[in-house]
């Protein structure tokens, strides 16, 4: 790590301290209970690492976004169609082949949702920005309607599906946790997407146009394609993180499936400076945060609204860095 | 004038990496002196500038100012969204109580313009003024700030010839007035007739110091320690039909072009002659495919469809955009693959899913060679270039084949001789291989050196057609002022 990264680590850890110290507890105390809670045995570990892959999908979603120039607010929305779509097809599709085909249900549906703001911001121009901001609001509304009236579940007391048959289930990774295939999925599509924008030609035009667009366009590249495709993709993989949540953890479709994981993700994306491996260490570290904030409230009573502080304040100090990287003097 | 406005002592620079810059460089500037700063790209002129201006710590060596320094750098720095007085007055806002005093404000920025003879529009939003008038602002914030010091970066890279005879009157005034002026550049024609010394920098160190009047070539052999290159020769050759505008309407404000019709064939340089804003850009971006216009493009016979670069591309056009670093090239990206734009979905480089890596490094090698790019490595950031290499990296990337069609817009703008010289002898070279060049130059000497035809544009129209052998200076002059007659 750089000096500067250094830095601000200290800063948050400064900050953190002093926010612990204010809400009349011992900092050190903190940081210990928030570890125990996260990697204080098997079970905190397999939870953290269950938080882990819920974060990878939307931080890898906007990430994908972003390295196009375009701001996917809307993981969280698309996680919720493509959780809902997996939902209905895992508890409706008859014998073999249930999960791949929730999954791949919940990946399409996460692409049309984020199609939707690609077509857009491809056609007119628009915001993708308030697309799919107002994609979000959409996708739980829609989730709500078709759950409490047309595809109601017999019996169900909220809008829920019914719990999906076994079949549907993503296979555990450990027995006696919720850690399940999802992990090692999400990893290996951060591998995948790291190939792409390495890579491919396709990924290659992306990230020209998410740098230079005037340059980008010279050099012949459609930016309205890149901008459809790209927030399709974006859309795609949240989605596959929704389907992920309601096939491997929750087993059954509830709205509130992304409780806030598509704005973290954007966190997530921008420390992992937007690279898919560095991006996986990431979400292990806002996991850690996440996961041990409750140990942390419940022993050293601190509110978890410190991580929430804390998380910001990383966005914070990396902006800052970048700003005080690009005044560095260049050699001509 | 015994009193010094700059002092520089034993200037030593090395860059993170080793790399050093300056190696002991001494230079005096007397108030009220116009001192020049000469030197090829990479020779340590923009950091010894950096450096006299303050913006960068010598690793040795004693800077001694008598006062503030203004530095105008090469490529503009200001706020494009805010108006010409809001970027002049940046942080130095007339205020009545806690208020912006705007109409104070506006009227000290026509009164600072008037009294440089600098006129700008103070209610301007900066985005919509040419690199002249962008310029002129970016000289005013700095007079603003009253500094003993003005430092200009390769001012005249951007202007059209009127526009930089007007800012060396505002730079004599200036200096009349007892200000310091420290000029950066490699123009040397111009370099003779207002500096009243001249500073070469090669590698690093002072090479020589020349006093007013000077011999241009005396200076420039002094930059690259030898005599220039001669320009390649032009083979005769047969020439072919090749590209042809017809009609052509495009722009809009004074620089639309109203009806223009234009034929370049194959193995001919046309060069497109005219003060700046008189068409051209709007021609550009019409050959280019990046903005609407009306009449017809044609390119080996067929119909250039409008708004489609990838389909020109594909054609046979490449393109050596004017703003190198808006328009040409991705700076946070590496050497290997800025020269990939545009031929990413093309064999060798493209066609299939993956972009193929040995193929990206060998042209990337070959271009660096025959364009002479000083580059650390082809993995380094264009950012890491100097001007006149990302100029040539630009250049080479378009002549990395062979194209069909070159348009090439102001093709050494901001380079010094040397590089210029060798990215003129790659046009000819083009052109004896068939390449059919439309060159878009406000350097009317340049299209003299390398233009098999010219063709001068004055209010978005042909003004005149001159043939090489037929190049008259005072004519050609005449049509782009608009005098007509023959």
């Amino acid at each position: 790590m750089t000096r500067s990264a250094w830095a601000a680590l200290a800063v948050l850890a400064l900050v953190g301290a002093g926010a612990t110290l204010l809400a009349g507890a011992n900092p050190l105390a903190a940081f210990a209970a928030l570890l125990r809670g996260a990697l204080g045995g098997p079970q905190q570990i397999a939870e953290t690492l269950v938080q882990t892959a819920s974060l990878l999908f939307p931080a890898l979603a906007v990430a994908f976004a972003l390295r196009a120039g375009l701001f996917n607010i809307g993981a969280d929305g698309q996680a919720v169609v493509g959780g809902l779509a997996a939902g209905l097809i895992g508890a409706a599709w008859p014998g073999a082949g249930a999960l791949s085909a929730a999954l791949a249900g919940g990946t399409l549906a996460g692409a049309v949702w984020g199609a939707l703001a690609g077509a857009l911001r491809a056609r007119f121009g628009g915001s993708e920005v308030i697309a799919t901001l107002m994609l979000n609001i959409l996708a739980g509304l829609l989730a709500t309607y078709l759950l409490s009236g047309p595809l109601r579940a017999p019996g169900a007391d909220g809008p829920e599906t019914a719990t999906l048959p076994a079949s549907a289930w993503l296979p555990l990774l450990a027995q006696d946790t919720r850690l399940s295939f999802a992990l090692p999925l999400a990893v290996l599509l951060a591998l995948a997407l790291q190939f792409v924008l390495a890579r491919t030609v396709y990924g290659f035009e992306l990230r020209a146009a998410g740098k230079a667009p005037e340059v980008a366009r010279r050099a012949g590249i459609d930016l309205g394609a890149v901008a459809f495709s790209a927030l399709s993709f974006s859309g795609a993989i949240a989605g596959l993180g929704g389907a992920t949540i309601v096939t491997g953890v929750l087993h059954r479709f509830n709205p509130a499936l992304s409780p806030g994981y598509g704005f973290i993700g954007i966190a997530v994306a921008l420390v992992g400076g937007l690279e898919p491996l560095r991006i996986i260490v990431a979400a292990f570290g806002f996991a850690i945060l996440q996961s041990g904030s409750l140990t942390m409230q419940a022993f050293a009573h601190v509110p978890r609204d410190v991580i929430a502080l804390l998380e910001g304040l990383a966005i914070v100090a990396l902006a800052a860095r970048r700003a005080f990287v690009a005044r560095a003097p260049v050699p001509p | 004038m015994d009193a010094f406005a700059l002092e520089l002592r034993g200037i030593v620079k090395t860059y993170a990496g080793g790399v050093r810059a300056l190696d002991g460089v001494d230079v005096t500037i007397a108030r009220g002196e116009i001192h020049a700063l000469c030197g090829e790209n990479g020779a340590g002129k923009t950091t010894l500038a950096a450096i006299a201006a303050g913006r960068l710590r010598p690793t040795s060596g004693s800077v001694t100012r008598a006062g503030n320094a203004g530095f105008v750098p090469q490529h503009p720095h200001l706020v494009d969204r805010l108006r010409v007085w809001e970027n002049v007055l940046l942080g130095r806002e007339p205020r009545r109580g806690l208020r912006l005093d705007e109409r104070a404000a506006r009227e000290d920025v026509a009164a600072l313009g008037a009294t440089y003879g600098l006129p700008v529009n103070p209610r301007a939003r900066v985005e919509t003024l040419d690199a002249g008038a962008k310029q002129r602002v970016e000289i005013l914030r700095e007079l603003a700030r009253e500094p003993a010091l003005l430092i200009l970066d390769e001012p005249t890279s951007a202007l059209a010839p009127a526009e930089s005879d007007v800012l060396f009157d505002v730079l004599r005034a200036l200096a009349a007035r007892g200000t310091a002026v420290l000029v950066v550049t490699h123009d040397l024609g111009d370099v003779a007739a207002y500096a009243e010394r001249i500073t070469v920098l090669r590698a690093g160190r002072v090479a020589a110091r020349f006093e007013r009047g000077a011999q241009p070539a005396a200076i420039a052999r002094a930059m690259i320690g030898g005599e220039l290159p001669a320009l390649a020769a032009r083979t005769s050759r047969a020439t072919a039909p090749c590209f042809e505008a017809r009609g052509l309407e495009a722009g809009s404000g004074a620089e639309a072009l109203r009806g223009f019709d234009l034929e370049v064939r194959g193995g001919e340089i046309v060069g497109i002659a005219g003060v700046e804003g008189n068409g051209q850009r709007p021609l550009a971006d019409a050959i280019a495919g990046v903005a609407p216009y009306r009449g017809t493009l044609h390119l080996d016979g067929r119909e250039l469809a409008p708004g489609r670069p990838a389909a020109r591309i594909a054609a046979g056009l490449r393109t050596i955009a004017a703003d190198r670093q808006r328009e040409g090239l991705i700076l946070d990206w590496s050497v290997l693959e800025n020269l990939a734009l545009g031929d990413q979905r093309r064999a060798p480089l493209g066609g299939g899913l993956t972009l193929h890596r040995g193929a990206m490094r060998d042209r990337s090698a070959s271009v660096v060679e025959r364009f002479d790019v000083r580059a650390p490595s082809l993995d380094a950031r264009v950012s890491m270039l100097s001007g006149g290499n990302q100029q040539k990296l630009l250049a080479g990337r378009a002549l990395a084949e062979t194209p069909r069609l070159l348009l090439a817009c102001e093709p050494t703008r901001g380079i010094d001789v040397a590089a210029a010289a060798l990215l003129r002898s790659r046009l000819i070279e083009a052109r004896n291989a068939g390449v059919a060049v439309l060159a878009i130059s406000v350097e009317l000497d340049e299209l003299f050196e390398i233009a098999d035809r010219i063709v001068v544009l004055f209010r978005g129209a042909g003004a005149g057609e001159f043939e090489r052998g037929a190049f008259d200076r005072a004519r050609i002059g005449a049509a782009m002022a608009g005098v007509r007659g023959r």
